[in-house]
């Protein structure tokens, strides 16, 4: 059995009771950290937390060589750990394909996803999203300024009258990992499509103190967020409990939320 | 005023009447006394003393070229010749002729107009006249002829006027078929280019003895051939160089038959330069327009201990001077002119500005290497210079005292900058440098000049040849699955044809040129329609065609395409090796529709596993550099110098009878010809002159293609097995 379980957002007690048990009764843990990780805690916290060890497997390990978590999991009871859901914004129906594949039995355990963070910290409303994008750093694309491809989802969601979540780059290699700031992403998306935008930047969601602000995002480029994950949000029109919102929550400027407003 | 000086400033003021400026290089097969001749044209124009050419050598300006005796840079110098009552500059560049350093010759050659092909009167036409002579003509240069060391023919051959007439006669007709034959098929060249004596683009004599002469000067002079026998037999050689000095002829000839620059650039412009041909820096050009854009083509870069780099070349429109801020083709950004003059031996000299049609010494330009194009606007690059001298040997240089790393490094790589023909691989972990060139001497010396010049002791490994893998067959469809497996490449792999390789080493097909050209060039060469309107890439002989259509996002991903192709093609499955001649189609493509999901950790394996996987099912081969080899022998040696051709896994393809001596022609491959010089000489005790010249790679035998393989992986620190697809030996 290869059990995928979504850690949740920030520290190791984000876990849902369910997955806890999954833990508890696994006899391996693996995990993987290159995707997105919890801010609030280290590998020594979870498996202080749970009394377990955990054997991370960096990118190569999960994607080129799953076999040791596959073979783990066709004779006895593996968990597969991730930050987050365990599907969404990564890749891992591949591994759970694998497993199939082999006929192993799979199941998915889900922690709260940054997605669902970002209807809920916001008050945008969850149906009103458009498809969700990608800001990588310009060394992750081999390219200079923004992906046109980030754009263009933007646009059509815009397009639709619908809101995008914008994920932000967490690029992992030997020199360390660096985090996306979202005034960075504020930056890169002012100069590159339209300064004069109403943006939502998202900071530490699931920790005790996350922050949310909502401004254009060539004042939000000015802005300093503090320790990440952070998250951007584009939101098209408004509707009016929407603009309360962002004006309550997110500290946003009363005359831009005035040209957002749905008519 | 000093004599120099005054040179100086005549120079400076014929540099801005074009139309009496010849820009000329004298090309020759090696020791047939190039050098010696510059040095009596030098003489000549007052630029060294009367007594000492011939001995000077003044533009062997490098201590090992005078030690060798034999000319390894390109170097330059301008002097002044008065012609019909007209002061004439001419603006010489030296070449060298050892085979060894091809790469400097075709780079000087597109700085003039015409050349002067030297031959040795007793050798006549070698193999590197050939080679000179195509690379001359192939930059739309002008070639006249002389006939060097016809003292030889008289004194010490003891040759009659018949004999010697006939000799002559020979050397004049083979030069002249490798003419007709080369410029046959060249529309741009109307006039008729082969040499003829009556015409007086033939000119003879001794440049050791300084004397010479041409049916002009004969008729100038009054003297006519019987007397010069006469005089050279009685050694009255000094009589003979008053009345008759080489440097006059020679100049002459120059001044008469070789075309200014207002006559040639709008000939040459065209078949050197790819840009478009309407545009106006295109229209400057041929007009050589000195107050047109600025326009340099650098030929050289030298080291000035006290200026630092020196870059030397053509001025083909606009007017050079200081503080000037010029692009430099392909690098970013410009350079600022620190310094512009014109060479005078091996001294450069100071002016306030250099016009269009002139060859101007530049300093500043930090950026520039030989063959760089130097420009106030934006402009295609002339055409990048050939690859047809491909590095085929490489040697280990390393740092005896660690303190010299970086100042080696910094040495190695302002080698590769003065000689582009010279491929230096940097390796700051192990601090074994890899450095390539074109055969034994070529490093030698070199790695001498690092040690000599930088004062860095060096420790060099043994040289080792370069490979090449190239696959043999067509490929099946291939798919190639990133890490992630969200995205997929579907590639096949064909072996390109031989005329689209040569149109690529010779520069008439590359990415720098406009795309309507390029696709005019390939299908020339045989590539049909189709696939020459899809070339997205070119690296070095292989090409890559994109036959997708309206793939979703593929635009931003082909960069991260093409850089896992180059690297799959830098490193072949088979060594590592460079991969040539290969012809990819990308057939489709599936690719995440998230940038971060299609980034280089997933793009590049997946291009680049396809790539290997399908070039193996084209059963690639390994291929190794070989060479011409020409032995010429007495009779009683010539069984022995064929037989250290064939034991070297040679082939002698022709013997014939040349004069007193033997020919033997054949190829060998380079890596058994390593040490072949002491070989021969031992073999054939001394007595044995001989010649070689690479000549491309072949496809190993079968049955030396594991072993090789083997060892060059064990020599890289590569796992020794082949993957299990490798089974076709």
């Amino acid at each position: 059995m290869l059990t995928f379980v979504g850690l949740g957002l920030y520290d190791e007690r984000s876990i849902t009771l369910a997955g806890r048990d999954a833990i508890a009764s696994a006899d391996r843990v693996f995990a993987e950290f290159y995707t997105s990780r919890l801010v609030g805690a280290t590998v020594t916290d979870i498996e202080a937390f749970h009394d377990v060890d955990i054997e991370v497997r960096d990118r190569a390990g999960v994607e080129q060589t799953p076999d040791p978590v596959l073979d783990a999991a066709a004779t006895g009871d593996a968990v597969f750990l991730t930050a987050g859901d365990t599907m969404i914004s990564t890749t891992h129906v591949d591994l759970r394909l694998r497993a199939e594949a082999r006929g192993i039995e799979t199941r998915v355990i889900h922690g709260t996803s940054a997605q669902a963070a970002a209807s809920s910290l916001t008050g945008l409303q969850n149906y009103r999203f458009g498809k969700a994008t990608t800001l990588p750093f310009e060394r992750s694309h081999g390219g200079d300024g923004v992906p046109a491809s980030v754009v263009e989802t933007i646009e059509d969601n815009a397009e639709r009258d619908l809101h995008t979540l914008v994920f932000l780059d967490i690029d992992v290699d030997d020199d360390g990992e660096a985090y996306m700031a979202g005034d960075t992403a504020a930056e890169l998306l002012a100069d590159h499509w339209r300064p004069d935008a109403l943006g939502v930047v998202v900071a530490r969601a699931g920790s005790p103190d996350p922050v949310i602000r909502a401004d254009t995002l060539d004042t939000l480029a000015t802005m300093d967020f503090g320790d990440p994950l952070h998250l951007l949000l584009l939101p098209s029109s408004l509707h009016y409990i929407e603009r309360d919102a962002l004006a309550t929550i997110a500290d946003a400027p009363e005359s831009l939320l005035e040209e957002y407003l749905a008519e | 005023m000093g004599r120099r000086k005054k040179i100086v400033q005549e120079c400076e003021t014929l540099m801005d009447k074009p139309e009496n400026i010849r820009n000329i290089a004298i090309a020759a097969h090696v020791d047939h006394g190039k050098t010696t001749l510059t040095d009596n044209l030098l003489a000549g124009a007052g630029m060294i003393s009367d007594e000492t050419a011939g001995e000077q050598l003044a533009m062997d300006t490098e201590e090992d070229e005078q030690e060798r005796g034999i000319t390894i840079d390109a170097a330059n110098v301008s002097m002044t010749h008065e012609y019909e009552d007209t002061n004439h500059l001419i603006n010489l560049i030296d070449t060298p002729g050892h085979v060894d350093f091809g790469g400097d010759v075709t780079r000087a050659m597109r700085a003039v107009d015409g050349a002067l092909v030297v031959v040795d009167a007793v050798e006549g036409a070698m193999p590197q006249t050939e080679t000179v002579l195509r690379q001359a003509l192939r930059e739309g240069v002008k070639p006249t002829l002389f006939i060097n060391k016809v003292d030889r023919l008289i004194s010490e051959l003891q040759e009659g006027p018949e004999e010697m007439q006939e000799r002559l006669v020979a050397v004049i007709r083979d030069v002249n078929e490798l003419i007709r034959g080369m410029t046959e098929e060249m529309d741009d060249i109307e006039d008729d280019w082969t040499v003829s004596v009556e015409e007086g683009t033939v000119g003879f004599g001794s440049a050791l003895y300084k004397w010479g002469v041409s049916m002009p000067s004969m008729q100038r002079t009054g003297m006519d051939f019987g007397e010069i026998m006469e005089l050279e037999r009685a050694d009255k050689r000094q009589e003979l160089h008053e009345r008759t000095p080489l440097a006059d002829v020679v100049l002459d000839m120059v001044c008469e038959h070789f075309p200014n620059p207002i006559d040639a650039q709008p000939r040459r412009v065209p078949r050197i330069w790819r840009g478009d041909a309407d545009s106006e820096v295109a229209e400057q050009m041929q007009l050589v327009d000195e107050d047109g854009d600025v326009v340099l083509m650098v030929t050289d870069i030298g080291v000035d201990p006290h200026a630092g780099e020196v870059a030397a070349g053509r001025v083909f429109s606009g007017t050079i001077e200081e503080g000037q801020e010029l692009y430099v083709s392909g690098t970013a950004g410009k350079n600022r002119v620190q310094s512009v003059g014109v060479y005078m031996g091996g001294e450069r000299e100071e002016v306030e500005e250099v016009p269009a049609g002139n060859i101007a010494a530049v300093t500043g330009l930090k950026d520039a290497i030989a063959g760089s194009t130097v420009s106030s606007v934006e402009m295609t690059p002339f055409e990048s210079i050939e690859h047809i001298s491909e590095p085929v040997i490489t040697k280990s240089v390393e740092a005896q005292r660690m303190d010299d790393l970086p100042k080696l490094i910094e040495t190695l790589q302002q080698v590769s900058k003065e000689d582009p023909t010279i491929e230096i691989e940097i390796n700051e972990d192990t601090g074994e440098h890899l450095i390539s060139g074109q055969g034994e001497l070529h490093l030698e010396v070199v790695t001498q000049r690092i040690e000599r010049n930088q004062g860095i002791p060096i420790t060099t490994g043994e040289p080792i040849v370069v490979f090449r893998e190239a696959p043999q067959e067509q490929s099946r469809e291939v798919e190639g699955i990133s890490p992630n497996r969200h995205n997929r490449f579907y590639i096949t792999v064909h072996p390109l044809d031989n005329d689209i390789v040569e149109t690529i080493q010779h520069g008439e097909a590359s990415m720098d040129m406009p795309e309507l050209e390029r696709r005019e060039a390939l299908q020339e060469a045989g590539m049909d329609k189709d696939t020459s309107q899809n070339v997205e890439h070119i690296h070095g002989t292989n090409v890559i065609i994109d036959d997708t259509k309206g793939i979703q996002h593929l635009n931003e991903t082909m960069e991260l395409v093409l850089e896992g192709m180059e690297d799959a093609l830098n490193d072949g499955p088979l060594a590592a090796e460079p991969v040539q001649g290969s012809l990819i189609r990308l057939h489709d493509a599936r690719l995440h529709e998230d940038a971060i999901h299609r980034g280089p950790a997933q793009v590049i394996p997946a291009v680049r596993q396809a790539i290997h996987n399908s070039l193996i099912d084209a059963e690639i081969r390994l291929l190794e550099p070989i060479q011409d080899v020409r032995i010429d022998v007495p009779n009683e040696h010539m069984g022995a110098a064929s037989g250290e051709v064939q034991g070297r896994r040679g082939r002698v393809d022709d013997m014939y009878q040349e004069g007193d001596l033997m020919v033997v022609e054949g190829i060998a491959p380079v890596e058994e010809m390593i040490g072949f010089s002491s070989d021969i000489r031992s073999a054939t005790e001394g007595r044995a002159s001989w010649n070689t010249e690479n000549a491309g790679f072949r496809v190993m035998a079968d049955n030396l293609q594991p072993e090789t393989i083997k060892q060059i992986r064990e020599r890289k620190g590569m796992k020794t097995e082949l993957p299990e697809a490798i089974n076709y030996f």
